[in-house]
């Protein structure tokens, strides 16, 4: 990469001057990032990363110590970037040891010598230079080394088919269809421990399972018809013969691939039943990757043209190895091919992998070509931080509360306006237990938090999770969106999330505040009638074997209090009685204003309700200013009229209007003698048909 | 008075600090930053407030800041001071931190002193 900018340098020193003193001696050359305790500097290497060429650390230090610092950049492998070189007063020898074997590069002990310092830091720093320029190389020419190695294994194939008369891309077919069943099969099994450098090389070596065929006569090899007897004792030969080849090679012979294509040579025609050749071998004595490269070579000899015959369509060569009609095979490997049927069909007709590969090498190589100046490898690293500029620049710049937790070592790192606005570090520590945050956020909540998160899979990492937070003493609602992060190994482990909280609180109080307007009288606050209605159904519906009463009230002579003090008295007069109402009811009891001057009360009863109907009516009786209020209330009872709501209701209505016509001022339950009574509230055109139930309870009127 | 005998009122080492920080400008900005280091006025607040730990770290900062500048007398008993907190509180602690308290104040004096002299 051009040097086009100053290389930067993390102090971490808990002394101000300290800090000062050592930036003065690194002097201009360097940007300077200072933290001052072992916490912050987490922070900052979490958010510059390689960014930072060299951090000088110091041991003792308040929230974390130097070799927590070290700790932590161990476990996220900034370590191995990022060189350190501890700085302390500390000279005992079992902190130096210590601090080298959590892999700082230096030590440089107090007092600091201006050139020491100066000389030891510019040391580490070309010495990491040189190491990654290093290691740039060598990524850049293993990559070319692999693409020239295949290169000549594709060209020496090519001979073999060239010789062969065949199209030239059997050996690509054989090559992508031997790839694509170790891999399934690897998924499928542990029983022949394919790691996926295994499968690198059998498919590499799969290219040259012919090889042997360069000693076979051109005239047998070629010849449009049958094959004789003898031709065909010759021409089995090209299996010996390539295994010998390699055998006999001078140099390389205990190379894992020259060995795995040795198995190929030879063993490509032993059949899993040991009716093949050269050698009769039966089941899984025959190496996997002969097994596999056998599948595939007969696959595509069904699927291509040949001089003998014409190519079969995929499915019907499937079905005919299916069928046994090409040798037998190992069973596992079948599946794997009808389990790999659709790509395969897709993959090797078109587009094959090994064409798809060619092309994207030529358009890295055109790639490098016109990034002259950069190597691959260094070209990644300048897209990573290109990728790190732009987040850090939009997560700067949107007011939002952003975050990023790591598992392993416990930290989230928050956004600078989210870590602002919630009063907490930008790193935090174990935050599952720490002071801030569980102050913030109630125990609860976090671990329903890291619970739901936990929960989440790969395929659907994203959580939606409503909490409260207490900011400033004040309780509001917060909507945390975020994505766990799953490793890409099996089985994938849970390695942290990213996500951000945003303030629902507003949205979420204005919805309960329509929710309270839609099932409470504006006037009184108690709930309106068709919300209690509601409840008093769930609460019957709940306990359908409890013993339930409705209660139904009015003010005596209220359109009089309206006449003579006016109408906002009358209002006064109703929330007050409201208010009374309020107090008097028990916890479980539900209390309406069902309109007018009428309210409802229904109530759950153990024993004998009339004690507790008897107290309410008496709380509600006195006086507001000068205007006495007198109340007259009918009751029912589900223990006489049943659980159905409109017969309660209308029973309760009727009981009332017995009251009314009896001269006010009492409650009254409702008894068969009423079934005929007219109803205050809500003429029923015909309500009293259901309302019969056994013997009629003598209920004795209350009065005052 | 001179940045030499500013060191020598404070019982400090100039020479060997010339030699570290290779400029008397150098040395005289950082000397004259000292008095503004909080770590003393840490160490105060934590001892009273009995918290040893964080007692212990503002001794061992002013001993590495001492170190640095080559304030030999105020660095060997803050020096004493910091081994004395090192595991948590210990019964000559309380002795050695009036010590530094003295030293201390003797090394700002002598600072102050300077400064007056040199006008800035």
């Amino acid at each position: 990469m051009k040097k086009t900018r100053k290389e930067k340098i993390l102090i971490v020193d808990d002394s101000e001057l300290n800090r000062a003193i050592l930036a003065d001696m690194l002097g201009e050359e360097y940007d300077i990032v200072e933290a001052e305790n072992g916490l912050e500097g987490v922070g900052i290497l979490q958010k510059m990363g390689t960014e930072l060429s060299l951090v000088l650390l110091d041991i003792v230090m308040p929230e974390m110590d130097g070799f927590g610092v070290l700790d932590t950049m161990h476990q996220n492998h900034w370590i191995d970037d990022i060189p350190v070189i501890m700085i302390s007063a500390e000279s005992g020898s079992s902190h130096i040891e210590r601090a080298y074997e959590l892999g700082v590069t230096d030590f440089i002990a107090r007092p600091f010598d201006a050139l020491i310092v100066h000389r030891r830091v510019v040391n580490t720093l070309l010495l990491y230079a040189k190491q990654k320029k290093l290691v740039g190389m060598v990524a850049d020419q293993i990559y070319e080394k692999e693409r020239q190695g295949n290169l000549m294994i594709d060209i020496l194939s090519h001979i073999v088919e060239f010789r062969n008369g065949e199209s030239g891309l059997h050996v690509l077919h054989v090559r992508t269809l031997t790839e694509l069943l170790l891999h399934r099969l690897s998924q499928k099994t542990d029983r022949y421990r394919l790691t996926p450098g295994d499968i690198s090389i059998i498919t590499t070596a799969s290219s040259l399972h012919d090889i042997g065929k360069i000693a076979i006569d051109e005239n047998i090899l070629n010849k449009p018809g049958k094959l004789t007897e003898e031709e065909f004792t010759v021409m089995k030969t090209h299996t010996t013969v390539g295994a010998d080849m390699l055998e006999n090679l001078p140099i390389h012979q205990h190379d894992p691939l020259v060995k795995v294509a040795y198995q190929i040579c030879r063993w490509h025609h032993e059949r899993y039943d040991g009716r093949g050749y050269p050698d009769g071998l039966q089941g899984d004595d025959i190496p996997i990757s002969a097994q596999v490269v056998a599948l595939a070579d007969v696959y595509d000899a069904l699927t291509s043209v040949r001089v003998y015959k014409p190519p079969f369509p995929h499915d019907e060569a499937v079905q005919m190895i299916l069928d046994g009609k090409c040798g037998t095979f190992n069973p596992l490997l079948l599946e794997c091919l009808q389990e790999n049927s659709e790509i395969i069909r897709s993959g090797l007709t078109g587009d094959t992998q090994a064409q798809r590969d060619q092309r994207e090498m030529r358009n890295i190589s055109q790639e490098m070509h016109r990034y002259e100046e950069l190597t691959a490898s260094e070209r990644t690293l300048q897209l990573l931080e290109h990728e790190r500029m732009k987040y850090s620049f939009f997560a700067a710049m949107t007011q939002e509360i952003q975050f990023e937790y790591t598992a392993s070592p416990a930290m989230v790192t928050i956004s600078a306006w989210g870590a602002e606005k919630l009063g907490l570090g930008e790193t935090v520590m174990d935050p599952l237990h720490n002071e801030g945050v569980l102050a913030l956020m109630d125990p609860e909540w976090v671990q329903g938090l890291s619970n739901a998160l936990h929960s989440t899979c790969p395929d659907q990492p994203v959580v939606s999770y409503d909490c409260q937070l207490n900011l400033n003493g004040e309780t509001r609602w917060y909507r945390i969106v975020a994505r766990a992060i799953w490793s890409a190994d099996e089985p994938a482990r849970y390695t942290g999330a990213i996500g951000k909280a945003i303030d629902i609180h507003d949205s979420r109080m204005k919805l309960h505040a329509l929710e309270q307007m839609a099932s409470h009288d504006t006037l009184t606050g108690l709930l309106n009638h068709a919300y209690a209605k509601k409840r008093i159904l769930e609460r019957i519906e709940g306990r359908p074997t409890a013993s339930f009463a409705l209660a139904i009230f009015d003010l005596d002579h209220f359109k009089s209090a309206n006449d003579t003090y006016g109408h906002s008295f009358g209002d006064h007069v109703l929330t007050y009685v409201a208010e009374k109402l309020r107090q008097s009811i028990r916890g479980g009891d539900i209390a309406a204003r069902v309109g007018g001057d009428e309210f409802l009360i229904f109530l759950e009863h153990k024993g004998d309700v009339e004690p507790v109907v008897s107290r309410i009516f008496e709380s509600l009786c006195g006086t507001y200013e000068d205007f006495t209020i007198s109340v007259s209330m009918g009751i029912a009872p589900t223990a006489l009229v049943g659980c159905d709501y409109d017969t309660l209701f209308h029973a309760a209505d009727q009981a009332l209007y017995t009251v009314k016509r009896g001269g006010r001022g009492r409650y009254r339950f409702y008894d068969e003698t009423m079934k005929q009574m007219l109803s205050v509230i809500s003429p029923i055109d015909d309500g009293g048909g259901d309302a019969e139930t056994a013997s009629a309870d003598q209920k004795g009127d209350g009065q005052i | 008075m001179t940045l030499q005998e500013c060191y020598a009122a404070m019982g400090g080492n100039y020479d060997e600090v010339l030699g570290r920080l290779r400029s008397d400008r150098l040395i005289q900005k950082f000397v004259l930053k000292f008095v503004d280091d909080g770590s003393y006025q840490l160490l105060l607040d934590s001892m009273s407030s009995q918290n040893y730990e964080e007692a212990f770290r503002a001794a061992h900062t002013i001993k590495g800041v001492c170190q640095n500048l080559g304030l030999t007398r105020l660095l060997n008993s803050s020096s004493q001071l910091s081994e004395a907190l090192r595991h948590g509180y210990t019964p000559e602690a309380d002795g050695l931190a009036e010590q530094v308290g003295r030293d201390y104040q003797d090394t700002v004096g002598a600072i102050r002193a300077f400064q007056a002299a040199a006008g800035t």
